[in-house]
This record gives structure tokens, C-alpha cells and sequence, in this order.
């Protein structure tokens, strides 16, 4: 892209470039070309390298580079090959044969095979994996009949596992190296050792991390890219130049504030990318702590729902990205999303005559009542819905004082010692909603301090055993049978208002093609990922 | 004046001591300070993960020694400083003292040229505005030393990257070297040298202002001393007067204030680092604040304000060095 | 009956020595645009709820209207459709409210701490100045920023932690100028008369040490509002006050697009910084014996 001064000097100089290459493109067939190095933001920056032991997302986008999934999705959430070739539930749903490639191996040279996946799933998943620990708790054993076979006996039907085996939610890691270690503690968790495209280089802390391309790697010809850097930068205006300057390519989980994307996405060298994030399935929404008054009123709750135009919130607080949300499944998830769950469509007048059937009149000062609001500290739009709640909250006569605090006092407040009215979080749901979206529901979470678990207190015995039945259940029907009377009647009690389903953005160079070829991209790799004229970077 | 000094030993054992004082106060304030902090490390970590169990976060607590009694944890901390170990992060698995060092080249090159560019630009132009009272030289100079320092340092910082690496494209927005390229040598050198000229600049407009006001203030006080009066009546040089008389005599105050101001130094390089992605130790303490990594947090306090004293050690020296009075006392 | 004459006798002295110097400090230009700028801010103030008697966070039209897009917005409206103009307006008193407070737990603690030491001396001198002395070794910025983590940032803490952070460098200069009048003529005579500690202090000390006070106090106020901006860029303000440091925080999201929505209330910081300074100029200048031949 070179050094042009100015933008819109720059931008004249590329677009002519581009409307060049643009026709050379469509006359030449879309062969991959090899080459080139790509610089990713990594922000904030990993705490881990090893997805196994972390699902936190910075580590999700680096890992799956160096790891490979049991098995990968294409773009419509089905199921492709991957270190397993072929895989098999039986009838009842209590086991899973997973028949692995042969001939890959480990970046060190070791061999790939089945004991390192019973080990990682007996002595990782179970024990560290958050997820993993509900999703595989019903594993009565796990046989290696042959170094290329697993068959996972469960004791219970578990579907859902095959919704979490990609790189993300199954990494497999070298036992090798690991086993008699203490596995938390192992310098190899910052150094990773995998099976995947991309060989771990180099970390410099606060800095940056160095992949390069693995040329043993199992999927003949890929990756493309020599070189993949993960640069840290902290500053979201420092991100905007960054990117606007060219001097990083690829950049995801909205990076930089909407406000830019919007400006950056006219430049002729970028391109805003929302695709890649499906698997998340992410919700926003308002927990109300309905363990306090006012809350225990579901009339209240209901109110406060009324009285927010989600239309406008999407518009204002995350400028168009995302879409309002009627339930906590959300309605890319087709299977088990439920559009006739009741809705509660922005209404002031409605709102305020609910709030009098509860009987919280206006006082003098035209307030009903006054609440805390709280809201993840993950950035500017949370701050900023946080506000826009609190004016959306005056205009019905309830009064909000907005705390800002920093991410563990805020986990602590809430799921610990839940000293809160209201609260402004997200969930990434996952493709099975039983991985994602039953633990803001289910009643065991409550009060443990345990983060991102039931933040309303809401506790149903119906809602609960919808929960275990569907958690044990081998029949997919009923499942989603399970699952939509489950949204019907938290939708009904309105502990938590889901407000927005997110939408994550990608800003990344034009001339770099096939970057999402998954739902589940941006926590799978670059390996398909291959620049128009890689001689350039 | 100052007490007659002490035999050599002596001052640097007494030194010493107060090194050793203000280390153990540091730490023990600043251990039981946080920890009334709400939320603890493995929180933090659990809620990153976007999900945990208690059997996880458990473990990580019990790994991270916070299932311990505060005073043993306590204890355990002072002991390992005792023997110059700072801990352990759990969060980044590396001992404390390898990520400070890791990042203290960062912070010290950083300080040391916005410093040195301070010093330098602010008194340089301090003398210029007293060598001119009134004229055009010293309102501009005073007004645009105002103006440095009432603005807040981010917006400095914002303004320059737009300015000098997006609509002019000379400098990079940001970071501390081109990964990409992997320079070696002189040419590492220099690439770093282009990625630090912002972020000094920034750093050094604000205490340059302060240089600017106070060298202009000092000169035009000495320039009245009767001794540069004689000096100049000797039929001295200007040039000569300046660096033999004044500048000796008025660099007193500016040294001073570089003593006083450290530690304000070192919070600034904290906004500067945000804004520039600058891997140094500021920032390195405002994340292990937000992620109540305690241990490093500590650390980093700690060497900060070791830091803070070792300048002020050669603040002292230098005084006494460029003060004849001290020197006389001395000799 | 012979003391009340002689205090009375100093205050009449004392009078007479400051009245020029008032008059001087008045009359310097710098310290006369610092009173004028300052003015504006303070009426700014005082008369936010008489300007603009809606809700400065109030959601009142489209977002983003540039300066003088709208004659009923005249400085446009933020990425919230928030009047930028009401904002600034209340965030003056919001701003000067942070600013002043911290000032003040500041003042209390530097002259308390600098009286204490720098009147008894010995081992309450030694007791203090070690305390200074730790106290500026750490960072004033990352203390500033820790005690905020621990008591969450609202209006009263932000100005607590800054103002707990800020006293240092006064206790200095309070022992300095306590240790200049305690062996002065004038102390020395209230002693001989047999007046109280507390009287010296508070009669002769206290007024006495007030011009350099009232230097620094300018000083810290100003540095007190460029502390709280920096505390909200770094995410640690109070979301429900529009104070500038806010509102700089918040639009320094849409730099790039809309600058004006920084740019705005980072001018007021500025302009009330820089007032505050010449102010403190002004002052020091006339309280500066040389400065008025």
C-alpha cells in the first residue's frame, strides 16, 4: 500500500490502483497465491496462548492458528473434517466415535493421535475447561482402541458436545509435554506447541506475537500467508490510524468505535467484514436483581422493558451494528430461536401504567423509585448504554444512578456479593443453548461468585428442569421443543431484558480474500486467508 | 545550607536506609491498600474466560495462594522481597521481576529522552524569554509554554498522531518498533528512534512548559545578582557571562523541580503509553491494576518509587555539584 | 489588654501591606485575563441551571449536529444528540466542583501536615517530612488511579483521591514558610507576650504564609482539572455528571469524524487551566518585592 500522504490524496492514489487490480481480478480465476505476512491486532492482548485453559476471547482469536480443531464448521454452522476425518453419535446419543487423521503432527515432530485426545479430555477439559467441565460432566470413559480412534461413552445422550468440538471449544493439547506437569503452570502454555497452520514464534509481552507458516501443515498447500503478527495496541484512536494507515490488515471484534468503521469502510483499501462471529451467538441485555424490591414485581420488569425503544439504543449507542432482541436465543441460531415468545414493544404509556398497577406512583419530585445501574466495563458502548438507559429509565419516572467500576469490582458486585438493582451485560450464547444461554437462567449459578452465571437470581423449578431434560436428552426434537417453551417463559418473567443481538465487526485490508469461511471464524485460523498481490506485503 | 556532610559511608548508608524505609512502607501500604480493592485476580480472569465453574475458579485460587490468611500472604511477600524476589504472576506465568525488566528499558528510554528534551528545549528557551523581557520572543515563548500546559497530555497526544502519522504520514501511530521489518543494528536504532519521537515530544511538552516559566524566572532573579553585574562590568562576554555566571546559578531551581516532578513523570508515561501503545511500565501498572494483579502491581509501585528516589539521589548530587556554595562547604 | 493592641496593631499592618499588592495583582494584564476568563467560567457555574434548566445528559436531538448546524444547538450535539453547550456549561460546575474539592483536602492536609512539622519541629518535623517525602516518591498519578479502583469512582472520590495525592508539595512550602516565621521578629514578640500556640498560628503564621499558599492553590486547582481529564480518559470518571473531563473522554472515541465533540470542552480545560495560571502569575508577581520597582 506504500506511504501516501494524506488520506484522501491516498485514497485517490489507491482507488485508481484498486479499480486496476479490481479488473485484473475478474478476469483471472480465484487461485489462492502464496506469500505475504499479515499483521492482526490482538486487543486487549492474551493473558494464554492455549485455548484449552482459557475461553477467554483474545486467546480464542490467537489459538486456533496454532491448534487445530476435532472438527471445524462451514458457513451455515455444519460440520467439516478437521484432526478428526470422520465422526459418529451413536442412536441413543451416549457415543461419540471420532476416527482421526493420520500422518499430522505436532509442530515439534511428535505424532498426532487418540491418547493425546483422552488426555487432554480426561485431564484438561474436565478439570480446567470452563465450559467443557458441564458439557463433558456426563463422560463415563473414554477408549483408544487404535491410535487413530476415540469413542467417548457418555452416561447420559449428549448432543450438545458436538456444537463445541472445533478449535476453540475441543483443543487438543500434546500430552507429550504435558502429562505429570503441573498443567496451569506449563511454560508450554505461552509457547504453544499444536497441530495447526500457523508455528508460535514469539511473544514479546505488551508488544506483539510472531506465527510463521507451517510448511508440514496436514492440509496440503495451506496455509498461504509466511507470516502472521499479532500487534498490541491499547488505544482504540491509536487502532483507527493503525489500520487507516495500513499498517495492520486484519482487525476483529469491532476494534476501533463504529463511528470510525463507518469512515474507514469508504476507504478503497479496507473493507468492514460482520460475518465470522455466528458462533457466539452474543445477546445483550439488562439484569434485573429480582431478589430486591422493586424487581420481584414482574409488572416493574416488564415496565422497564416497555420503556426502552431498542430501535433508537441500536441506532444511538452502537450506531447500527447489531440487531433488537426479543429473546436470549437469538434469531441466527434458526433452529432454536422463538419468534412468537411475548415481546414488549417500546411504550412509554404502557410503561407508566404498569408501573401504576404496581403501585409505585409518582412522587413529588415525579420520581417512582431510584436505582443503581451497573454495566460491564468493556468499553465506550457499555459505558454509553449505561446512559442511555438511565434517560430512557427518567422518562417513566425511575430514577438511575450509574456506577462505574472496573471489571472485577463489577464481577464481584454482581455474582458475588449481587448488591445490585440492575446491571448491563453480555453473553456469547453458542451454538447450543445449552452452552451458553441456560447458565443466566439456571438457578444452581446463583450468588457463588462465580462470573457470568445467573446475574437476575431468577429461579424457576420449570425453567430449571427444562434444563436438566434438555442437558440429557438424545431426541434433537424435543430439544428444540425444550428449548422454546424455555424462551417462552423467561420471556414471561423478564428476569433479564434482552436488548441487542450483537454485532461484531472485522476491519481488514481489500486486497486480503477468503478471511471468513466459518461461523465460527474468528475463533478458527487464517489458513484459507491469501493477499491479491502478496509481492506488496 | 546544608548540614555539613557526613563522613562518605556514612551518607550512604544513611541513604541506604532510607531506601530500605521507603520500600518496606511502599509495599506494606500499598499490599493492604489493595486488597481492600473489591474483586480479586482470579475474578477477573474467570470473567474474561466468559464462563467458569467454581471447581476452575477454585483451583486458580488455591494455585495463586489467595485461599491463604492475608497476614501469611503478607508475610510470604515481605520475606520473598527480603531476599529481592518481587513475586510471581500468575496471569502472565512469569516471575515479576522478568516483566518489569522486560519493560523497564521502555519506560527508563522513554523518561530519559522527554526528560532530556524538557531540560533542554524549556530552558534553552527560558533563557531566550529572559534575555528579551516584553519583546516578541518572550510573549510568544510564555504564551505557547501556557498553552502546553494547560492542555491535558491525551489530547496532545491524539492531536500529534492525526497530525504527524495519519494526515502526514512521517512517523508510525505507534508501538516501539516496525515488527514487520525486524531491523538489526543501526537501523534497529533508528527505527526505534522514529517511533519514539512522538510519545517523548508529548511526554516533554508539559514539564517543558514548566522548565520554560521557571528557567525564565531564575535567569531573570540571577541576571539582577550583583556578582553577574560585576561580571559583565569586567567587560565579560555575554556568551561567557551566561554560561560561567548565570546559567550555573539558575539551572538550581530547574534541577530541583526534575526531583520534585519525577514521580509526576511517571504517571504522565502512563496516559502517554495508552495513547501510543508504548510498552513500557505504566502501563504495565494500570493493567495489572484493572486486572488486580496485586503481586506485579506492587512491583511495579515499588520500582517506580526506587526510581523516584535514585533520581532524587542524583538530583542531590548534581546539586551539589553546580552549587558553589555547597561546594565551598565541601572543599 | 496590651496583647489585643499589639494583634490588632499587626493586623492594621498587615492590611496595609497587602492592599497594594491586591491592587497591583489587579492591575497586571496577565492576571487580568486570568480574572476575566475565569469570570465567564465561574458564571458559567453558577447560572448553569438558569442557562440550560434541562438535564445537560438529556437526550435532546439527532446525534452528531455539527456547530451551528442547528441555531437551537450552537455547539452541536454529541454521539448521544446531547447539547454540547449544556454541557459545558454544567460541566463547569461539575469540572470546578471536582477541582475545588480536592483543593481543598489537599490545602487542609498540606497545611496541616506543613504547620505541624514545621512549628514543633523535632520529632513531629521528622514524623512529617518522612511523610511528604513517601508520599512523593510514589506516583501521584497511579496512586491517584489506585485508590479510585478500590473506592470506585463517583464525584466526592475522584476529588478525595486527587486531592489526597496533591498535598505534598504544599506541606513542603508550609514548613518552609513556618520555619521562616516561627524564628521571625514578629513570632518571637507574640511569644514574648505569652501567646498560645494556636493564637501564633493562626494570627501570625497562617496570614503571613497565605501569598505563596494562594500561588500554589492556583496552581493545584488547575492541575486538579487536568487530573480528573485524565482520569476519564482512562475510563475512571462518574457517568453521571457532565463534567469535561467526560465529555473529552467520551468524544475522543469519534476523534477522527467529529472532533469538535473533544475539541469543545478540552478548549474549556484549557482556557480555565491557563486563567488559573495567570492568575497564579499575577499573584506571585505582585507578591514579589522586586517584581513592583
Amino acid at each position: 500500500m506504500g506511504g501516501f500522504r494524506g488520506w484522501k490524496a491516498g485514497a485517490l492514489a489507491v482507488l485508481t490502483a484498486l479499480f486496476a487490480t479490481g479488473v485484473a481480478r475478474a478476469e483471472e480465476p480465484k487461485v489462492p497465491k502464496k506469500g505475504g505476512t499479515l499483521t492482526v491486532i490482538a486487543q486487549p492482548e492474551p493473558v494464554i496462548l492455549t485455548a484449552a485453559l482459557s475461553t477467554s476471547s483474545p486467546t480464542g482469536f490467537f489459538s486456533g492458528n496454532v491448534f487445530d480443531g476435532l472438527i471445524d464448521y462451514d458457513r451455515e454452522f455444519g460440520l467439516k473434517p478437521a484432526l478428526a476425518e470422520s465422526w459418529k453419535l451413536s442412536e441413543d446419543g451416549k457415543q461419540l466415535q471420532l476416527n482421526l487423521r493420520k500422518g499430522v503432527k505436532w509442530h515439534d515432530g511428535q505424532p498426532f493421535n487418540a491418547a493425546d485426545v483422552k488426555w487432554t479430555l480426561e485431564n484438561v477439559w474436565r478439570k480446567y475447561h470452563p465450559r467443557n467441565q458441564a458439557l463433558f460432566a456426563n463422560v463415563e470413559s473414554v477408549d483408544t482402541p487404535d491410535d487413530h480412534t476415540v469413542i467417548i461413552n457418555f452416561s447420559k445422550p449428549s448432543l450438545a458436545v458436538l456444537s463445541s468440538l472445533n478449535s476453540n471449544g475441543a483443543q487438543v493439547l500434546p500430552r507429550h509435554l504435558y502429562e505429570g506437569t503441573d498443567i496451569l503452570n506449563n511454560p508450554y502454555n505461552n509457547k504453544p506447541i499444536g497441530t495447526g497452520p500457523f508455528i508460535f514464534k514469539e511473544w514479546s509481552k505488551g508488544n506483539h506475537i510472531v506465527l510463521e507458516r507451517n510448511p508440514d501443515y496436514w492440509d496440503q498447500g495451506k496455509p498461504y500467508l509466511d507470516k502472521v503478527i499479532y500487534r498490541v495496541i491499547p488505544d482504540g484512536g491509536a487502532r483507527t490510524a493503525a489500520i487507516e494507515k495500513g499498517e495492520v490488515q486484519y482487525a476483529f471484534f469491532s476494534p476501533v468505535p463504529a463511528r470510525d468503521a463507518e469512515r474507514l469502510s469508504k476507504l478503497p483499501t479496507l473493507k468492514v467484514e460482520t460475518k465470522g462471529y455466528e458462533w457466539l451467538s452474543p445477546w445483550l441485555f439488562l439484569d434485573l436483581n429480582v431478589e430486591r424490591e422493586p424487581f420481584k414485581d414482574e409488572k416493574v420488569r416488564q415496565a422497564l422493558y416497555h420503556a426502552i425503544d431498542r430501535d433508537a439504543y441500536k441506532r444511538i449507542v452502537w450506531f447500527g451494528f447489531g440487531k433488537p432482541a426479543i429473546s436470549p436465543v437469538v434469531s441466527t441460531l434458526t433452529e432454536f430461536h422463538d419468534p412468537t415468545v411475548p415481546t414488549y414493544p417500546f411504550d412509554v404509556a404502557k410503561a407508566e401504567q404498569l408501573l401504576d398497577e404496581a403501585g409505585l406512583k409518582r412522587g413529588a419530585d415525579g420520581v417512582r423509585f431510584r436505582i443503581n445501574l451497573d454495566y460491564l466495563p468493556y468499553g465506550e458502548e457499555f459505558r454509553r448504554s449505561a446512559e442511555f438507559l438511565k434517560q430512557s429509565f427518567k422518562r417513566i419516572g425511575v430514577e438511575a444512578e450509574i456506577r462505574n467500576q472496573d471489571t472485577p469490582t463489577y464481577t464481584r458486585r454482581i455474582y458475588g456479593d449481587r448488591d445490585f438493582d440492575a446491571t448491563i451485560q453480555w453473553y456469547a450464547g453458542f451454538a447450543d443453548p445449552l452452552v451458553g444461554v441456560t447458565r443466566e437462567y439456571n438457578s444452581s449459578g446463583i450468588g457463588k461468585n462465580i462470573p457470568f452465571t445467573n446475574g437476575p437470581g431468577y429461579k424457576n423449578a420449570r425453567v430449571d428442569e427444562i434444563i436438566t431434560l434438555a442437558q440429557g436428552s438424545g431426541n434433537q426434537e424435543e430439544r428444540v421443543k425444550l428449548f422454546k417453551e424455555f424462551q417462552q417463559q423467561v420471556q414471561k418473567d423478564v428476569p433479564s431484558l434482552p436488548l441487542l443481538e450483537l454485532e461484531f465487526f472485522t476491519l481488514q485490508a481489500s486486497d486480503l480474500n477468503d478471511t471468513v469461511t466459518s461461523v465460527d471464524q474468528i475463533y478458527s485460523s487464517f489458513k484459507n486467508a491469501w493477499y491479491t498481490d502478496p509481492s506488496k506485503r | 545550607m546544608r548540614r555539613l556532610p557526613l563522613s562518605g559511608i556514612h551518607l550512604v548508608l544513611r541513604r541506604l536506609l532510607q531506601l530500605v524505609g521507603v520500600v518496606v512502607g511502599i509495599a506494606t501500604v500499598n499490599f493492604f491498600l489493595l486488597r481492600f480493592a473489591p474483586g480479586d485476580a482470579v475474578q477477573v480472569i474467570a470473567s474474561e474466560a466468559g464462563s467458569a465453574s467454581l471447581e476452575y475458579v477454585e483451583a486458580l485460587r488455591r494455585q495463586f495462594g489467595l485461599d491463604q490468611p492475608l497476614w501469611w500472604q503478607y508475610l510470604n511477600y515481605m520475606s520473598g522481597l527480603a531476599r529481592f524476589d518481587l513475586g510471581y504472576s500468575f496471569r502472565h506465568s512469569m516471575p515479576v521481576a522478568t516483566l518489569i525488566l522486560d519493560r523497564l528499558p521502555a519506560t527508563l528510554l522513554l523518561m530519559t529522552t522527554s526528560v532530556l528534551l524538557a531540560v533542554f528545549a524549556g530552558g534553552l528557551l527560558g533563557i531566550l524569554a529572559a534575555y528579551r523581557p516584553g519583546k516578541w520572543q518572550d510573549v510568544l515563548i510564555s504564551v505557547l509554554a501556557l498553552l502546553c500546559f494547560a492542555t491535558p497530555l491525551f489530547l496532545i497526544g491524539l492531536a500529534l498522531v492525526v497530525g504527524f502519522s495519519v494526515w502526514l504520514d512521517w512517523l508510525p501511530v505507534g508501538g516501539m518498533f516496525d515488527i514487520a521489518v525486524q531491523a538489526q543494528g543501526w537501523a534497529r536504532v533508528l527505527d526505534v528512534a522514529r517511533h519514539l519521537i512522538l510519545p517523548a515530544l508529548t511526554l516533554a511538552l508539559f514539564y517543558m512548559a514548566v522548565y520554560v516559566r521557571l528557567m525564565r524566572a531564575s535567569v531573570m532573579e540571577v541576571r539582577r545578582q550583583d556578582y553577574v553585574r560585576t561580571a559583565i562590568s569586567r567587560g565579560n562576554g555575554p556568551v561567557r557571562v551566561l554560561l560561567v555566571h548565570v546559567l550555573r546559578n539558575a539551572a538550581l531551581p530547574l534541577v530541583t523541580m526534575l526531583g520534585v516532578q519525577m514521580g509526576s513523570i511517571i504517571g504522565g508515561a502512563v496516559v502517554v503509553e495508552t495513547v501510543f501503545s508504548w510498552p513500557g511500565l505504566g502501563r504495565l501498572s494500570f493493567d495489572a491494576l484493572v486486572q488486580r494483579e496485586l503481586t506485579l502491581l506492587v512491583g511495579v509501585l515499588l520500582c517506580s518509587s526506587i526510581l523516584v528516589v535514585l533520581v532524587n539521589w542524583l538530583v542531590d548530587f548534581t546539586y551539589a555539584v553546580l552549587d558553589p556554595r555547597i561546594r565551598s562547604s565541601r572543599s | 489588654m496590651t496583647l489585643v493592641v499589639t494583634t490588632r496593631e499587626a493586623k492594621e499592618r498587615r492590611k496595609l501591606r497587602l492592599s497594594p499588592r491586591l491592587r497591583q495583582m489587579l492591575r497586571s494584564p496577565s492576571a487580568l485575563i486570568g480574572w476575566g476568563l475565569l469570570l465567564v467560567v465561574l458564571v458559567m457555574a453558577a447560572g448553569a441551571d438558569l442557562f440550560y434548566p434541562e438535564d445537560p445528559l438529556a437526550m435532546v436531538a439527532e446525534p452528531f449536529l455539527r456547530p451551528g448546524a442547528d441555531p437551537a444547538f450552537l455547539l452541536g450535539t454529541d454521539m448521544m444528540g446531547r447539547d454540547i453547550a449544556a454541557g459545558i456549561v454544567h460541566g463547569a460546575r461539575a469540572s470546578l466542583l471536582i477541582a475545588l474539592m480536592a483543593t481543598l483536602v489537599a490545602l487542609v492536609l498540606g497545611i496541616a501536615l506543613g504547620l505541624a512539622g514545621g512549628f514543633h519541629g523535632g520529632a513531629i518535623d521528622a514524623a512529617t517530612v518522612r511523610l511528604t517525602e513517601f508520599f512523593q516518591t510514589v506516583p501521584p498519578f497511579l496512586f491517584t488511579l489506585t485508590i479510585i479502583a478500590v473506592i470506585q469512582p463517583n464525584l466526592w472520590t475522584i476529588a478525595l483521591a486527587i486531592g489526597l495525592t496533591s498535598w505534598p508539595g504544599l506541606a513542603r512550602l508550609v514548613r518552609a514558610e513556618t520555619l521562616r516565621l516561627r524564628h521571625g521578629e514578629m513570632v518571637q514578640a507574640s511569644i514574648a507576650l505569652g501567646a498560645g500556640d494556636w493564637r501564633i498560628i493562626t494570627r501570625d503564621i497562617l496570614p503571613n504564609a497565605m501569598a505563596p499558599i494562594l500561588v500554589s492553590t492556583s496552581l493545584m486547582v488547575a492541575t486538579a482539572i487536568l487530573t480528573e481529564s485524565a482520569l476519564a480518559f482512562m475510563g475512571l470518571g462518574d457517568p453521571n455528571v457532565a463534567s469535561w473531563g467526560n465529555m473529552v473522554g467520551s468524544g475522543r472515541e469519534v476523534l477522527r469524524t467529529d472532533w469538535y465533540i473533544a475539541a469543545l470542552p478540552g478548549a474549556a480545560i484549557l482556557l480555565t487551566v491557563l486563567a488559573l495560571n495567570l492568575l497564579g502569575d499575577g499573584l506571585a508577581d505582585a507578591l514579589d518585592p522586586r517584581s513592583r520597582q
